[in-house]
């Protein structure tokens, strides 16, 4: 029997698994136009490397039933399977999408709530808050960063103290960094303490982020952490400082920054010009000046730039 | 070998990134329009963004930039040479095609709250924002032509569009590359999305195919819009990137950007003082790579080892995955020494520069009923997202156009004449190879066109491709594959010739490298303030004309001019 | 005239043991933007016929079973 002859159905009713398999992956790409009926049954098919391409094959088909029969996946024995599924899911773009996931953010393996988690982080259903608040003290670090994730989304001021604490107390760096990025909506000054303390955590990615927070949020109380922030021993977490600074207009950096001029990184000097311009304070002009000299064009260019700004400012 | 007939209201040649979107997006505007994409390769993994895509380079998302602010950013970036009303219309329907795309399930990145990532590269006006999971993009666009039902044929390399009696679209032709069956198919309109021309040059490893481009864009559109008597504009402003050395595939200096990568020179220094990707920004590249502080390197050693992983994940599964693969071979790691770079062949590519098949702010070229999106077409600086643009506003506007339109009369000499034309090197059983035919036209193209441009030898590249194309008429191909490459043969030959008349044409030299002309070293508004538009003469040879420069929508007044060249240029004294 | 032939070693590689090209599987030369790989009719196997590689990988990343594998030729390398 020649293959390229069969039909699709023969071919999905083939008793050969890997036929099947090649059946179900070639189907996005056929000449079938409705291609959803097909494969809804090769979800139960008995081999997993079919199940696996079954449900690749279904992302990006929302309709309710697809998302209802997709959902169970996550309880697959098989881990691609599973795996497979979380993704899928996380493709999900409509809220109605959630209702046959939520059984699944509560009970089950951390694996399981990690997936349903992230799958319902983009929805942004209310019905979500609940068990993201529990999973921040779940004891897999994976399911409190995808807890933190739907927080973040979901954007109500009710989470903010509880982000606020992960950000400052959770044992994995990275739950602490995501937290910190999280609480991003909030510009309450309740927040600031979290932020401050990120900028002096033991992770340099949690500081980046830290620094990078408050440059949003404009938190001009933080200044004097981000002048501290401008000594920090990685320069990346200077670059984000500098920047927050600039945002912040902040006077009392004047020094910091000045010294930054002379950072033996370029991309240090360069937003350290960028900053001295948005606060536009003429004792910075020496300084800047010298910077016209620099190595780098690119600093060369911002101080250029920056001296422009302190002179329009000033007429 | 038997013909094919078809008949369709809309046909879309090259499935990459604006054909699938022209396609879907014309059945979305009318359900009952027939509309058939064909491709050369596979729609599953043809074009540019084959293996996706790492980010959208040009993106206008409101709260960061504004359309008014890109269309001065590009204009300045393009010497002033841009019609402003094409560049308008795509800035102001990007972020809705961000949006549209976000539904489709492309993932961009975003921040812990939800928001678009968006990251500042340039002092101005323009923004990249981050695909991480970018390799899923063909994946995303084959799905959305299922669920519009867009009936796709792969493997059908076209090779002519043919007009009727007033000039209009009537029908295009070609041949399947693996059983050279001929296709004749009516159509009342037909949208090139051929990609750039980047099989003109020859890459400096020598290999054909290992060009900068995805190879199976070697200027099809380019040369098909030319003899369907469409007008190409600013050919002259080739494209020129640059690269990683001898992998010959892009470094991404703008995706290292943002975490602090940059191009250096030997010392370890930046040296580029343009702010914008630009002829310019080349000019500076290719002074420090010829000057005594090349050659030139991409840097990352001095970045943490988290964002060095970061950035490995992204270029090594997006766009071109190999180059992982190419620095392993090498024992470059980028967190122990800098990666050397060079520039590439000379091609025409709109993603990058200016040049291609003219289009208006409709997507319509000069020959009714045909339209051009992306790298092919002439609208600047374009893109992925920008092909993307311009792929719906072709798809909607060819669908009105067809609604108003009946068949046209496809003439049976015509469909005669490009059957032989198509067949003979099949029924040749000797004479040169369309590797010899190729590789011949492209070597000429790197010793003659590729600047600095100097009058006399572009006069002998010329001589030397009426040569080729004499040779050519002996090409023979032994089996359909060789077909394809023949018949690419040919668009090659016309885009070279197409790059030398246009160079020759414009007697000043503008947009930095990309039309830097030694027997006229300065640039030259007051003759050469305008478009260059080449297309055939009744004779069916190549002409030029020029094209006044359509009235600015964005004025862009002198301080804002000279504010971008203090930026731009650094002083002497500075430079010392 | 004659046409000669050209030997050289090849970047894409097929591991027969893997390939299922027999099963009705063409998913590496579907996605050949070159078409430079066929399934060869002796051995049911997929194989490299042109080489005009741009080393892409879409052949490497869809095989459903990994059997194909691309190296960067030594020209470049």
């Amino acid at each position: 029997m020649d293959i390229q002859n069969c039909s699709v159905a023969e071919r999905l009713g083939s008793a050969d698994a890997e036929v099947r398999r090649l059946a179900v992956i070639d189907l996005p790409y056929g000449d079938e136009d409705d291609i959803v009926p097909l494969l809804l049954p090769r979800l139960a098919d008995p081999d997993a490397s079919v199940r696996t391409e079954a449900v690749r094959a279904l992302e990006g088909y929302e309709e309710p039933e697809v998302v209802s029969a997709l959902a169970p996946m996550l309880l697959d024995a098989d881990a691609d399977v599973r795996a497979a599924a979380g993704v899928v899911l996380s493709e999900l773009k409509e809220s109605a999408s959630a209702v046959p996931l939520l059984p699944f953010l509560r009970g089950h393996s951390a694996e399981v709530r990690m997936l349903a988690l992230r799958a319902v982080r983009a929805l942004r259903v209310p019905e979500a808050f609940a068990p993201a608040m529990e999973a921040l003290s779940d004891t897999d670090a994976g399911v409190r960063r995808e807890a933190v994730g739907v927080l973040g989304y979901l954007r109500m001021p009710e989470a903010i103290g509880a982000l606020a604490q992960v950000a400052a107390l959770d044992a994995d760096a990275d739950v602490r960094r995501i937290a910190i990025g999280a609480i991003g909506y909030s510009s309450e000054v309740s927040v600031l303490p979290a932020l401050t303390r990120g900028l002096a955590d033991t992770s340099w990615m949690v500081r980046d982020e830290a620094a990078q927070t408050l440059g949003k949020l404009r938190l001009g109380l933080a200044i004097p952490d981000l002048i501290r922030a401008m000594h920090d021993e990685y320069w990346q977490v200077r670059v984000k400082a500098a920047r927050a600074l600039g945002l912040l207009k902040a006077v009392a950096a004047l020094p910091a920054l000045i010294e930054a001029l002379t950072h033996t990184i370029g991309n240090v000097r360069k937003e350290a010009a960028i900053a001295l311009g948005e606060i536009a304070d003429p004792r910075a002009i020496p300084a800047l000046e010298a910077a016209l000299g620099d190595a780098d064009p690119d600093v060369r260019k911002l101080s250029r730039l920056a001296l422009t700004a302190i002179t329009l400012a000033q007429k | 070998m038997k013909r094919i007939d078809l008949e369709f209201d809309l046909v879309v040649i090259g499935g990459g990134t604006g054909g699938p979107m022209a396609a879907v997006k014309a059945k979305e505007k009318n359900p009952k329009l027939r509309v058939l994409l064909v491709d050369k390769a596979n729609v599953k993994r043809s074009g540019a963004i084959s293996m996706g895509m790492d980010g959208l380079n040009n993106a206008v998302i409101p709260g960061h930039a504004t359309p008014e602010q890109y269309v001065k950013e590009i204009t300045i970036a393009n010497d002033g040479i841009v019609d402003q009303e094409a560049v308008m219309a795509y800035a102001a329907n990007s972020f809705d095609m961000i949006n549209q795309l976000d539904q489709w399930g492309v993932k961009f990145e975003k921040d812990e709250t939800g928001d678009y990532a968006v990251r500042k590269v340039h002092h101005l006006g323009s923004y990249v924002l981050p695909m991480p999971e970018g390799h899923h993009m063909k994946k995303i666009l084959y799905r959305q032509l299922k669920k519009a039902r867009v009936e796709v044929t792969n493997r059908v390399v076209v090779t002519r569009v043919l007009t009727g009696a007033d000039g209009e679209v009537v029908a295009v032709m070609g041949f399947d590359c693996r059983t050279a069956d001929t296709y004749v198919i009516r159509t009342k309109a037909a949208v090139l999305c051929t990609g750039a021309a980047g099989r003109i040059g020859l890459p400096a490893s020598g290999y054909l195919m290992g060009t900068y481009e995805n190879p199976t864009n070697c200027g099809d559109g380019h040369a098909m819009a030319y003899h369907a008597g469409a007008d190409l504009a600013n050919l002259e402003c080739f494209q020129i990137n640059p690269l990683i050395k001898d992998y010959n595939g892009p470094a991404c200096a703008y995706v290292t950007g943002p975490f602090g990568g940059f191009t250096a020179n030997s010392k370890g220094e930046r040296f580029i003082e343009c702010d914008y990707w630009s002829g310019q920004m080349m000019m500076e590249f290719y002074n420090e790579l010829e000057g005594g502080n090349g050659p030139v390197f991409l840097k990352l050693d001095h970045l943490a080892e988290e964002t060095i992983q970061e950035i490995e994940t992204i270029l090594h599964t997006n766009e071109r995955p190999s180059r992982g693969r190419f620095h392993e071979n090498r024992g470059n790691d980028y967190r122990k020494q800098m990666v050397e770079m060079h520039i590439s062949e000379i091609g025409f590519c709109s993603g990058h520069s200016a040049s291609g098949i003219h289009t208006n702010a409709m997507g319509e070229t000069s020959v009714p009923g045909l339209y051009a999106a992306g790298d092919c077409a002439s609208v600047p600086h374009n893109y992925m997202l920008g092909a993307f643009v311009y792929g719906r506003l072709c798809g909607e506007n060819a669908a009105a156009y067809c609604a108003g339109h009946g068949q046209g009369v496809v003439d049976a000499g015509d469909v005669a004449a490009e059957e032989r034309r198509i067949l003979a090197p099949l029924g040749r059983t000797d004479g040169l190879t369309p590797y010899q035919i190729e590789y011949k036209t492209r070597r000429l193209v790197n010793d003659y066109l590729q600047p600095p441009k100097i009058t006399r030898k572009y006069e002998i590249a010329l001589r030397r491709f009426d040569e080729i194309r004499e040779d050519a008429e002996s090409m023979f191909a032994a089996n359909p594959h060789e077909l394809m490459r023949a018949m690419e043969a040919h668009s090659i030959l016309d885009c070279a010739e197409m790059a030398a008349r246009a160079s020759m044409f414009r007697t000043e030299s503008r947009w930095g490298l990309y039309h830097y002309f030694l027997d006229h070293p300065e640039r030259d508004d007051e003759n050469w303030f305008c478009h260059s538009l080449l297309s055939k003469s009744a004779e069916g040879r190549m002409q030029m004309r020029k094209k006044a420069i359509e009235p600015y929508i964005v004025p862009i007044d002198e301080e804002e001019r000279s504010a971008y060249q203090r930026l731009r240029v650094a002083h002497n004294a500075e430079a010392a | 005239m004659t046409i000669a032939t050209t030997q050289t070693q090849v970047p894409v590689n097929v591991d027969n043991d893997k390939c299922i090209a027999e099963k009705g599987c063409t998913v590496c030369v579907d996605v050949c933007p070159l078409d430079v790989l066929a399934i060869d009719m002796l051995t049911k196997k997929a194989f490299m016929k042109f080489d005009e590689c741009w080393y892409c990988l879409p052949c490497e990343t869809d095989c459903p079973t990994g059997a194909v594998s691309v190296s960067i030729p030594y020209l470049l390398r």
